[in-house]
């Protein structure tokens, strides 16, 4: 258990990392309505650098929900980070994914969780961009958002 | 769980109009067979965050449960 989780009422800072190494993007220019529109929570996306690798956990805690494609880390309560790896990438249907983890894992901010290649993704026609999502949170939630590049497993956002 | 479930196939336009559910990290993406029979407020009511719909292909934004979700509607249309 983290030190978030032992105190659900006023809850640490949660800091969420970029799950891959990339250019970052405002969730506005993902070619995605649901993620664009922040549907689903805000964040941020990242571009990733094309080459193979492993996207690592955001964040430290559990794996709620997990595919090929995407994954749910649940930081505590309440607080579940989506990292999406490309767009419409369920359509893959896991072909170029390998699972590092399995769903129910408890897994370290860092840590690998998928293997994939942005840039097959990208010969398929598809967008690579990885949006990082702090679901059901707020935008006036999300603080210190990266700009610019990022390295994997460094800061993209703090969610307060 | 199972009450979100039937009140998406109701908002869905019920189990007859109905021709595939798959989920994804999002949503549910459907394929229905008359689109002007889906009820987006109702969809809404049922806990959907959005409905994005083209011609017959109607995704419903439900968040990362989608997964439970749709094992629960294909429960209910079975």
């Amino acid at each position: 258990m983290t030190a978030e989780a032992a105190d659900p009422a006023g809850r640490a800072v949660l800091d969420v990392l970029a799950p891959v190494t990339g250019r970052v993007l405002p969730l506005a220019e993902v070619p995605d309505p649901v993620f664009s529109a922040a549907m689903v929570g805000p964040g941020l996306a990242v571009a990733p650098a094309l080459a193979p690798g492993a996207a690592v956990a955001p964040v430290t805690g559990r794996i709620v929900t997990l595919h090929p494609h995407a994954f749910v880390i649940e930081a505590d309560p309440g607080r579940g980070v989506l990292v999406h790896l490309g767009l419409d990438t369920v359509q893959l249907k896991g072909a170029g994914f390998t699972l590092l983890a399995a769903a129910g894992d408890v897994v370290t901010a860092g840590q690998p969780v998928v293997e994939w290649d942005p840039a097959g993704v990208i010969a398929g026609g598809r967008s690579a961009a990885c949006p990082v999502i702090a679901l059901d949170s707020a935008e006036s939630a999300l603080a210190d958002l990266a700009v610019g590049t990022v390295t994997a497993g460094t800061l993209l956002f703090r969610w307060t | 769980m199972a009450d979100k479930a039937a009140a998406i196939i109701a908002g869905l336009g019920g189990a007859d109009n109905i021709i595939d559910i798959e989920p994804c990290a999002t949503r549910l993406r459907t394929e229905v067979r008359d689109p002007s029979k889906v009820d987006t407020a109702a969809l809404k009511t049922a806990g959907a965050y959005g409905v994005l719909a083209a011609g017959t292909v109607v995704q419903v934004v439900v968040g990362p449960e989608a997964d439970n979700l749709a094992s629960d509607i294909e429960d209910l249309l079975e």
